[in-house]
């Protein structure tokens, strides 16, 4: 009764996009269901080489996971996945703070310039570039010829290390954006008064700027993990077939096998191993917001 | 307010279902509507064949395109009510349009030039050669060492091509059943050459993705020696890149683009015209001429530099002597057996 009154005294707050935002978001979550269910109910189908319908249920197609393939499959996904948010993370931050506290204007917008275009240009583009920077007569190793560094070309396309390399410079520009907003919110008074109490440069950026970024490091280093784990034109044109990962799978079982049951396995694998990498980083990262709070 | 937005939006819904996402093939269009591959492949069609067809018909041709996938996919879900009334695609992919029953069976009396095809064309009653091509050996002359030559399969497990080799990931058909051939057994017996498969691994430096990855990987000279489609390297020894292309003893596997009646067509008569000009001798000598592949056709007669091409085969006896032909139902039955243990056992 007292919770009724109260309903109905409180003003009603004036909602006048609500319903133009949320019945397109329900029929978008609606869609995206039906999408997933579809996928999920040929998970339990039988495949049939030579025919394009699925068979009767059953639970063949997850039993096929067991095999080492797929296993060393889904540890080098994760391992890709989390190389690439970790050296984004070590190879964005000083590009964000000299983005966000360069003192002139025409270095700041140059650096943000140079940082964002990359965004602009499509992942194909990129990933060929890479190719061309990491073949056996590409600029890396020519440079290394011709200095006489070594005689033979280095082998770094189809390799973990080229396509970690490719998917680190890919996704910069988007964690370095997120970096800098956490840095352009770091309140400078607390720098301030850390450098008056005698903290020289390096201690008051461990134990004051480093600590206030922390949320922007750990949001950048989940979205560029979660990010990852689905790279597809990537590992698929670096990779060169030699470093596989769950969606260069999930490509091959549906559209060049037509086994779409496997991979429909395939892709829920994906997710649910996304969902729980994810879930699993939670208390980590619950603890890092903790300390930093403390400090 | 609220009330009245809803009523929009519910509105706006309805209209949005109600406008077909493409306009279907209706009967009062006078157009015959052919499904291919987009790029090159609908350009030639659309020189070759389109013109000629309009030409002798008057009606004109609309092209729709799509990856070989995704076309099949469309069709399936529009079986009953065709977007196209001709669809070209890769043989042993038009043998699943065959068991889907998306093909109309054919009347042989009403493609007067089928008579004087190879018999290889005839894919089933459902579907037809239209040109050959080839999935070879091949190697980049100036890449690799002095002396080194093809004349068998076998010469891709020499020692020189160690870590050099480039092979379709979408497709291991090729090298498989050269392996089941090498160790004495056939496409489907093709367990047998597991084990020489396996001794190839060390040789096998990237599998390519695509025609441009595969001619990527031949023009940086990542991959010396690639098993590839004739077309690609013909493609890349025109432009100066020094490319020998070999026939092995065994023979090249040999791939083949098939047109059929999409089964419920509206344009029955249209259709049965337009593949019998796709037949005719001349129109496959320009369709090859563009296309740079064999022609289905006996009596087409390709240029003379494009006929002594290796892989382009212009008689029965380089058919019979350097052709290795899978039948398309075997092909599409058994390359997903192929591709899942070669993904299990030759990838990564």
């Amino acid at each position: 009764m007292i919770a009724s009154a109260r309903w109905r005294a409180a003003p009603a707050r004036p909602r006048p996009f609500f319903l133009w935002l949320f019945l397109p978001s329900l029929a978008a979550a609606l869609l995206f269901v039906a999408a997933l269910c579809e996928v999920a109910q040929y998970a339990f189908r039988v495949f049939t080489p030579g025919s394009l319908e699925a068979g009767g249920f059953t639970l063949e197609n997850f039993a096929r996971l067991a095999r080492p393939i797929y296993l060393s499959v889904l540890a080098d996904t994760l391992l890709i996945s989390l190389a690439t948010a970790l050296f984004t993370l070590l190879l964005s931050y000083p590009v964000a703070y000299a983005m966000v506290r360069a003192k002139s204007d025409f270095v700041r917008s140059l650096i943000m310039l140079l940082a964002v275009t990359p965004l602009f240009t499509g992942e194909i583009v990129r990933t060929y570039a890479w190719i061309l920077v990491l073949g056996s007569n590409g600029f890396v190793n020519s440079v290394l010829k011709a200095a006489g560094l070594v005689n033979a070309p280095l082998t770094m396309l189809y390799t973990r290390f080229g396509v970690i390399v490719a998917l680190v410079q890919f996704s910069m520009p988007v964690m370095i954006i997120i970096l800098a907003a956490a840095l352009a919110h770091v309140d400078r008074n607390c720098e301030r008064a850390a450098a008056n109490l005698g903290a020289g440069p390096a201690k008051v950026f461990r134990h004051v700027t480093l600590p206030l970024t922390l949320p922007g490091i750990v949001s950048g280093t989940v979205v560029i993990f979660a990010w990852t784990m689905s790279a597809f034109s990537t590992p698929q044109l670096v990779g060169g077939g030699k470093v596989l990962m769950i969606s260069n799978l999930v490509y091959l079982q549906g559209l060049s096998s037509f086994n779409f049951p496997f991979a429909a396995v395939l892709s829920l694998l994906a997710l649910a191993v996304a969902i729980g990498a994810l879930g699993s980083m939670r208390p980590f990262v619950s603890r890092l917001e903790r300390k930093a709070a403390v400090n | 307010m609220a009330l009245r937005s809803a009523a929009f939006l519910a509105i706006g819904a309805v209209l949005l279902a109600a406008t077909p996402l493409r306009a279907q093939n209706t009967p009062g269009q006078d157009k015959l509507v052919v499904d291919i591959w987009g790029g090159n492949f609908r350009d030639g069609a659309n020189e070759a064949i389109a013109k000629e067809f309009t030409k002798r018909t008057g009606m004109q041709v609309e092209f729709i395109t799509g990856g070989t996938i995704d076309r099949l996919t469309k069709a399936k879900i529009n079986r009953d009510h065709p977007e196209s009334d001709v669809t070209v695609t890769t043989s042993h992919v038009g043998a699943l349009y065959v068991t889907e029953g998306l093909f109309e069976k054919l009347d042989m009396a009403k493609l007067p030039n089928a008579k004087d095809l190879f018999p290889v064309a005839i894919r089933s009653p459902y579907h037809i050669g239209l040109y050959s091509y080839v999935y070879t050996p091949a190697f980049r002359t100036d890449l690799m060492p002095a002396g080194y030559d093809i004349k068998s399969w076998k010469d891709l497990w020499a020692s020189e091509v160690k870590g050099k080799l480039g092979l379709p990931d979408f497709d291991p058909s090729h090298i498989i059943i050269a392996a089941a051939l090498l160790a004495g057994a056939n496409a489907e017996n093709w367990k047998v050459g597991i084990p020489l498969l396996e001794q190839l691994k060390p040789s096998i430096k990237a599998f390519y993705q695509s025609d441009a990855t595969s001619q990527d990987l031949m023009k940086s000279g990542e991959t010396p020696v690639q098993v590839l489609l004739s077309i690609n390297a013909f493609h890349q020894m025109q432009q100066g890149i020094p490319i020998k292309i070999a026939i092995p003893k065994e023979g090249a596997v040999v791939g083949i683009d098939a047109i059929g009646i999409v089964h419920g067509t509206k344009h029955l008569d249209a259709a049965y015209q337009y593949l019998n000009v796709a037949l005719d001798p001349e129109v496959q000598a320009k369709l090859c001429g563009i296309y740079r592949c064999g022609a289905m056709n006996e009596k087409a007669k390709l240029d003379p530099e494009l006929a002594k091409l290796p892989g382009v085969f212009t008689t029965p006896e380089q058919w019979k002597t350097q052709a290795i032909v899978v039948d398309d139902a075997t092909r599409a039955k058994l390359l997903p057996v192929w591709k899942d243990w070669f993904t299990e056992n030759m990838m990564q």
